[in-house]
Parts: C-alpha cells; structure tokens; sequence
C-alpha cells in the first residue's frame, strides 16, 4: 500500500515536542542566567551561541533550494521521487530568516559589538581599520541587504515549491511539460545567480567574516556554502530515511540512498578541500594579519574543536562513505547524516566563538540546549510542510525516469 | 540493469538519425579508412609549420640563452608561464568530462569525451614545453627528479609548489593517457577487424592488445573505466590546485589570495570546455558527424561554459572586493592601480570582457544552440584565458615593492610568441593525426546510450511513456525480478 499523504507519527510529535521543550527551557533560562545579566561574557555567550544556530539552520535548509535549483539546471531527475522532502525542508527559509532577522536585530540595536566589533562606534572612530571598513560594514548596510536576501531566497524558493505543486493532480501533455521544465528553469536560474551573489560572496562576508572585522579570507564565502551544502544533503538523507522507515516514498529506493550518499562523500571532500586550501596558503604566506585567524583556533583552548572538525568532517566521510555496501546501507547512512550535521553546527561555532567569547568558550548545558530548540523547530515545520502536500509528484515528467534510476 | 528502455521525452535524443550498431561503427570508421580531405592536408600543413616555426624558437632559445626572451629581473614570468598555465588548463576539460561526468552519469558525454581526451593529453604535452624550455640549461632537466645522487647530494626543493607541479602534472598526464588509450581499445579492435590491408590489420591489431571483445574483457574494460575515473577526479581537481599554488603560496600581492585553488580549477574548465567547442565545432563539419555531436552536445558544453565563466567571474569580483576590504595598500594597489587603471589596465578588461561579459550571452537558449556563434565564442573564451594568466602574472609582478625596479613595460621578443606558435603547432598536429588515425567519437560508448538515447528509439517509447506510474512501477518490478 503506497502511502501517498504524509501523517505526522505520534512519536515523531512527542520527540519534537521534547526538543522543543528542552530548547525552550534552555532559552529561557539562558535570557535569565546569561542574557540580562551583568556579566558581558555571559550576555555575549547568549548572543554568539544564538547567531550560530540560527545562521547554521538557516543556510543548510537554504541550501535544500540550491540543491533542488541546481538538479534542475542540470536535468537530474534522480531526485524527483523524494523532491518532496528537500521542499519541505526549504520552505523553512522564511521562518528561520525571520529568527535569524531578530537575533540580529537584537545585536545591532543592542549594541553587541562583542559581536560584531564593527556596531562598536567608538572603536569604529579610533581603529583604521574599521573606520576604513565602515562603507561595508555598518548596520544600515547589513540590515537591508540581509532582509533583501531573505525576502528573495524565500520568495524564489516559495516560486519553486509552487512550481512542483502543479504536478500532483493531472497529467500533463508533451507541450504542458517542456513549458514546465522551461519554466523550473528559469526560476532556478533566478535562484542559483542570486544564490551566488549571497551565499557564494556578501552575505557569510556579513553574517560571519564580520565577526573578525580585522581579517579577510576570499575563500571565505565558499567555504561556508561547501559546509552548509554538505550538511543541507545529510538533513535531507535523513528525512529520506525516516519517511523510507515509516513507509512512504515507496518509489524511493537504494539507489537514490546510494547517490545522496555520494554527495555527502563528494561534497565533504570537497569542503575540506576548501579548508585546506584557505588554511595552508595562509599558514604558508605566514602573514600576520591573516595567521591571526588561525592562531585563535590552532594555539588556544579551540585545538581540539578545530582537530575534532576536520575528523569527523572528513576523515569519518572519506572513510565510511568509501565503500558502495555503506552508502546503501540505512544505519550507517543515518550515523553518518547527524555526524555530518553535528560535524558542520561544530564547524559553526569554531567559525562564530573564537572571535566572540574568545578564549574562554562552553559547550555546556546552553550550547546543547539552543542546539535541541533548533532541531525541534525544524522537525516541527519540516513535519508540517510535509503534510500539505502528496509524497509523490505524480505527474512529473521525470518521474518515471526516477523512478527506474540506476546510480 | 533493467530491461525495460525508457528515458523522458523531455530530453533530446543523443544520437540523430534511423541508425543501428552497423550504421554507428560506418559513419564514424570510415573516415580513417578512407584517405584524407584536401582540407585536412592544408590544416596539417599549416599546423606542421607553425610546429617547425616553434623549434626554431626554441633552438634559439636553448643556443643563445633565456635572453632571446625579453624577460627581465622584474618580470621574470612573462609569456612562457602564462602559456603553460593556459595550456595546462585547456588540458581540464577532457577529464573532467570523461571521469566526473562519467560519475555524474551524464550520457551527452559520449558524443565528445573521446577528442576531448585526446586534445587533454595534447595540452597538457603543450603546457610542459613551457617550463622545462625555461629552465634555460635545459640539458639540466633532470634535476627536478628527487633521487640519491652524487651531486652533493643535491635535492630538489620539497617546500616548492614548483616541484609539487611537477609531480602533479606528471601524475595527471599518465593517468589521462591511461585513461584514453584504454577506451581506445575496443574501438581500435573494431577498426583492425574491418582491415582490409595487411599492414593495417597488422598494426592495429598490435595496439589493440589483443581484444576480443569476450564477456570478461568488457567487465574488466568497465572496472578499469570506474576505477580510473575515481582516481581522475582528485587529479583533475589537484593540477590546477597546484598551479595556483605557484602563485598564491607567495606573499606577492595579487597572487597571494586562497580563493585561487577552486577559481583556477573553475577557470581551467572554462577554457577547456572552450577548447572543447572550438574543436568539436570544426570536427562535426569536417567529418560529418552531427548526429552524434548535436546541437544538445554543443548546448550542454555551452551551459558549462557559462556555468563556469561565472563561477571565476564572481571569484574576480569577490578579489576586487577583498583587495578594498583587506585595508591592505599593497594589495589595493596592485588591484586598482596595476589592473583597473594603469599602464596594464586594457589586458585586465579584455580578461573581464572576454571571461565574465561575454559568456553571459550563453544564458540565451537561441544562442546556446547556435552553432557559429558558440565557434566565436569559444575563440573569445581561450582569448580571455589567455588574457587572465597574463594579467596575473605579469600584471602583479611589473610593480614590485621597490620603486626603483618597476618595470613599465614587458612586451614579448619574437621567440617567445613564436614558441607559443609552435605550442599551437604541436596541438592541431597532434589533432589532426589524432583524427586521421583513431576514432574521434568513442564507438563503444555511442552503442551503449544507442537504445535510450537514439532518435528512433526514442521514437518508440511512447507507449511507456502513456503508462500510468502504478502500471510502470509495477513493470519495472517484474522487469527487475525476473
């Protein structure tokens, strides 16, 4: 029996609302205990701890539009029997912006310059450097070009979701279908230029680089879209697994696990290519103004983190993902997802703490806490936006070609 | 795989025409049987002379020391470098198409991996001329090659990117041979099984290594192609990594940025597609092969032309950006007054014109599919490749941290653009017996997407394509269990 509409399980309810639950309580408790308290590195800990999570979940779940975007362009129809789940997850856009879009709010207008040294305004007219900086980097700047983003990002991925809803109810003819395809590629080209005018240049520039208003990278742009793709594919290979394991997605098979699989292979090599490449042409050249960067995360209490990451980023892919047997295999595809995940949010805050709290970081109770309220928000409306409509994009002139795919 | 043939309507067919494996070993076999056009004679000759013109000039070169060169302590990278790093990354897109695209499983491939493979391994012969000529005492060329000896011991220098590009290039080229020559052999078993000379037979049958064409060669043939293209990616990723390491390990402005690995690997793809276009255009007319080399090949190889050429245009950009952002004088100053202005500047707007401007009128699907338009085209692209090598090296280093040693002028002696005739020469040699002797579209390869891909067969799949998905799924299921 071939479950067409997806029915949130009581027990996917109960562990989103557990997550939820922790996650709200760590907040709360978090305002109180770190937020409003008199101690600055405690109200810098709340604010630091909250951009990470909120700019991690929201580029990876981004991320699920520019993989649907780019399949497009490419004619990749592997994906249509589980397009539904990478929808899903995108259509989280908008509501992780609008998050994003407060705790930045509440930095700019609370003057965390913590945070970002740049708000600091007496720093700004004493140090060269940020005064020199300040036609980019200055609240007014930011603001608007960050809501622009996201007003886009989300309108254009709005634009693709209703563009796969006009294949659930009727076939359509050959001319109704070359005019679909025509038009899914327009809009993902829209999405994929501008995708690369943010996320492939200004905005990691604005949300993260800023943080070390000092120093500069030109990797550094895509080195946040090689971790953010990466970890947006595992979400995804998760999803796929959990709805395989609940029966849906019945046109879904081992060969679609298998290729996911391959893009998580592909795309951690590919991210750690991107860090070696920033971090042995900067360790090479030795220059004091770039090595600074790494003498926060390589000398200091972040070593470890900063091994860790490479680790499981990629040794644990390379080696695991190697073989064919484990990228077909749901156990070891699902270990792997959350080590991806969990692997890219640690790459997060290696990128977000050294240059706000500095050397004296926790992973406490706060840490984990706001980590658990985001996974229970994207369990939550990814759940949500997964019922409304069929699991399967009937009519999809794809679909059958999916449906038989061979990796 | 399954049994049941179907592929969208969506997509175009890869093979035109009625044809059948009969029909598909004629067309693109009888070529080499068959003596050469008037037109390939003129061709070969022009590219024999130019190739003679570039001997001359490295005789010159070698007899009378780098001096023929006009390179001086200022610019000491001039148009030798700039040659090789062109050439090493026209040398991209032939592997990139056999091996990632291989993995990628992207059918259209089969149409134009087998020249692009070749015209790789011609480039990347090209794009070694450069540096081991400039190495002036040439006949010391072995000193690159670590090993004990009793020159003091004397060693190479581990810590250099120069010698890294060595063993990079020397890497990529034995694989990409390998790689060729092994999808060769069963096509040039089929072209010694149709001899009708002795001599023919004879030689053909030495390099096809004995195929027969049994069961157990071709799986090995398939294990040896997946293998290979699993070990190809890294390579083609890590060559031109390398090369921008040449550059970018340095502390010099302009060349020290670590967005260069992935925008050299980005820019060798766009030059190599380019290349690619320039010569398929050629070949499909000459030999007569549009039905295998579409205009939905060209389209496609245009789409990674643009794909690509915006992918360095916003490394440019996002370089210009960091050189103001970076508050760093030295490196704005190489940017906004050794490029954007200055005595330099027309070079860095050809590269911006040529690389970033012009490929965005591939966005236009009336273009695309153009065909003379994507002849240009490609010519344009490997301008502005050319363009941006130059920019970057010389263009970097004619202002260096001393005033006084500012060189405000390199222009090239007349060896030195003949050595890059030459280079030209020694490709379409190399192409044009390339074409002559061996089949430029992989054979094999074309009867294996034949039946789902191929106009006529395509044709048929209508009444799949009527089937409702229960009733397909439910095929497929028994297609697969039986």
């Amino acid at each position: 029996m071939i479950k067409q509409q997806f029915e949130i399980p009581a027990g996917y309810k109960k562990w989103t609302l557990g997550f939820l639950a922790v996650g709200i309580l760590a907040l709360v408790l978090g305002f109180f205990v770190l937020g409003i308290g008199k101690d600055e590195h405690a109200q810098t800990r709340f604010w630091a701890v909250l951009l990470q999570n909120s700019l991690f979940f929201l580029m990876i779940c981004n991320s699920a539009m520019f993989f649907i975007c780019a399949t497009t362009l490419a004619m990749g129809s592997w994906i249509t029997t589980f397009r539904r789940v990478p929808e899903a997850i995108s259509s989280l856009v908008p509501i992780l912006g609008i998050l994003a879009l407060i705790v930045f709010a509440c930095i700019i207008f609370g003057d965390k310059y913590h945070i970002y040294p740049w708000l600091d305004k007496n720093a700004v007219a004493t140090d060269r450097v940020l005064n020199y900086k300040k036609g980019f980097l200055n609240p007014v700047f930011f603001l608007v070009w960050t809501i622009f983003t996201l007003c886009t990002w989300s309108f254009v991925g709005w634009k693709m979701r209703q563009l796969s809803r006009e294949t659930d109810e009727r076939p359509l003819s050959e001319n109704q279908a070359r005019q679909f395809t025509w038009k899914n590629t327009i809009w993902g080209s829209v999405y994929i230029v501008f995708f690369a005018l943010t996320v492939g240049s200004s905005i990691p520039w604005l949300w993260l680089m800023s943080i070390d208003a000092h120093w500069f990278s030109t990797m550094y742009s895509w080195y946040t879209f090689g971790s953010t793709f990466v970890s947006g594919i595992a979400l995804m290979g998760l999803f796929v697994i959990y709805l395989k394991n609940q029966g849906y997605l019945e046109y879904t098979n081992d060969e679609h696990l298998h290729d996911i699989g391959k893009f998580i292979f592909a795309f951690s090599i590919f991210w750690t290519y991107l860090w070696f490449a920033q971090f042995m042409l900067i360790w090479y050249a030795n220059i004091p103004e770039e090595t600074i960067y790494f003498k926060a995360r390589l000398q200091g209490s972040y070593r470890g983190i900063f091994w860790l990451n490479l680790i499981v980023n990629f040794v644990a892919p390379i080696l695991i993902l190697m073989t064919r047997g484990s990228k077909r295999n749901y156990t070891i595809m699902t270990f792997m997802c959350v080590l991806i995940l969990l692997g890219h949010w640690l790459d997060f805050f290696q990128m977000v703490m050294p240059g706000t709290v500095g050397e004296h970081y926790n992973l406490g109770w706060y840490e984990w806490g706001i980590l658990a309220l985001f996974i229970g928000l994207v369990m939550h409306f990814v759940g949500k936006s997964l019922t409304k409509s069929p699991m399967v994009p009937k009519y999809h002139p794809f679909l059958k070609e999916s449906i038989m795919h061979h990796t | 795989m399954s049994l049941i043939k179907y592929e969208s309507f969506v997509r175009e067919p890869l093979v035109d025409g009625e044809k059948n494996y009969h029909v598909v070993t004629e067309e693109i076999v009888h070529t080499i049987e068959a003596k050469p056009t008037r037109l390939w004679y003129i061709g070969f000759s022009i590219a024999v002379i130019l190739l003679l013109l570039g001997i001359y000039a490295v005789y010159r070169e070698v007899t009378y020391g780098i001096t023929e060169w006009n390179l001086g302590r200022t610019v000491g990278w001039g148009w030798d470098i700039t040659n090789f790093v062109w050439w090493v990354g026209i040398g991209h897109a032939g592997t990139l198409i056999s091996a990632i695209l291989l993995l990628f499983r992207q059918g259209w491939r089969t149409g134009v991996n087998r020249a692009a493979e070749a015209m790789t391994i011609f480039a990347v012969i090209c794009a070694g001329q450069f540096p081991i000529w400039h190495m002036g005492r040439v006949w010391l060329a072995f000193f690159v090659m670590p090993y004990p000896n009793t020159r003091g011991p004397l060693w190479v220098n581990f810590n250099s990117p120069l010698l890294w590009d060595v063993f990079a290039i020397s890497t990529y080229f034995t694989v990409s041979l390998l790689f060729w020559y092994t999808g060769l052999i069963p096509d040039l078993a089929t072209i010694r099984d149709r001899a009708r000379t002795k001599l023919r037979k004879m030689l053909y049958g030495i390099v096809s290594f004995g195929w027969s064409g049994s069961t157990k060669h071709w799986q090995r043939h398939e294990s040896l192609a997946l293998v290979l293209a699993g070990l190809s990616t890294p390579l083609v990723l890590s060559v031109h990594t390398i090369v921008s390491f040449d550059f970018a390990t340095s502390v010099v402005p302009g060349w020290h940025t670590t967005i260069f690995p992935p925008y050299f690997v980005a820019g060798a793809i766009f030059s190599g597609f380019a290349m690619v276009q320039t010569l398929m255009v050629v070949t499909r007319r000459v030999m007569n092969l549009q039905d295998y080399i579409t205009i939905g090949h060209i389209e496609a190889m245009n789409k990674v032309i643009v794909l690509t050429g915006s992918i360095v245009g916003c490394a440019y950009l996002t370089e210009l950006f960091i050189a103001w952002y970076g508050a760093n004088i030295y490196e704005s100053d190489a940017f906004f007054k050794g490029r954007l202005t200055g005595p330099y500047s027309w070079a860095y707007w050809i590269m911006m014109t040529c690389n970033v401007a012009a490929p965005q009128l591939f966005w236009f699907k009336k273009l695309r599919r153009n065909i003379e338009f994507t002849f240009i085209m490609s010519i344009i692209v490997n301008i502005g490749m050319w363009f941006e090598r130059f920019v970057i090296i010389v263009l970097s280093i004619f202002r260096d941290y001393l005033p006084s040693s500012w060189s405000m002028y390199y222009a090239a002696s007349i060896y030195e653009v003949g050595f890059f005739m030459g280079s030209l020469g020694l490709f379409f040699t190399a192409y044009f017996l390339f074409s002559k002797y061996f089949p430029v579209i992989a054979i094999h390869e074309i009867k294996h997407v034949l039946k789902t891909s191929g106009e006529s067969y395509k044709a048929r799949m209508g009444k799949i394509e009527s089937e409702d998905m229960e009733q397909f799924y439910h095929e497929i299921h028994e297609a697969e269990h039986h």
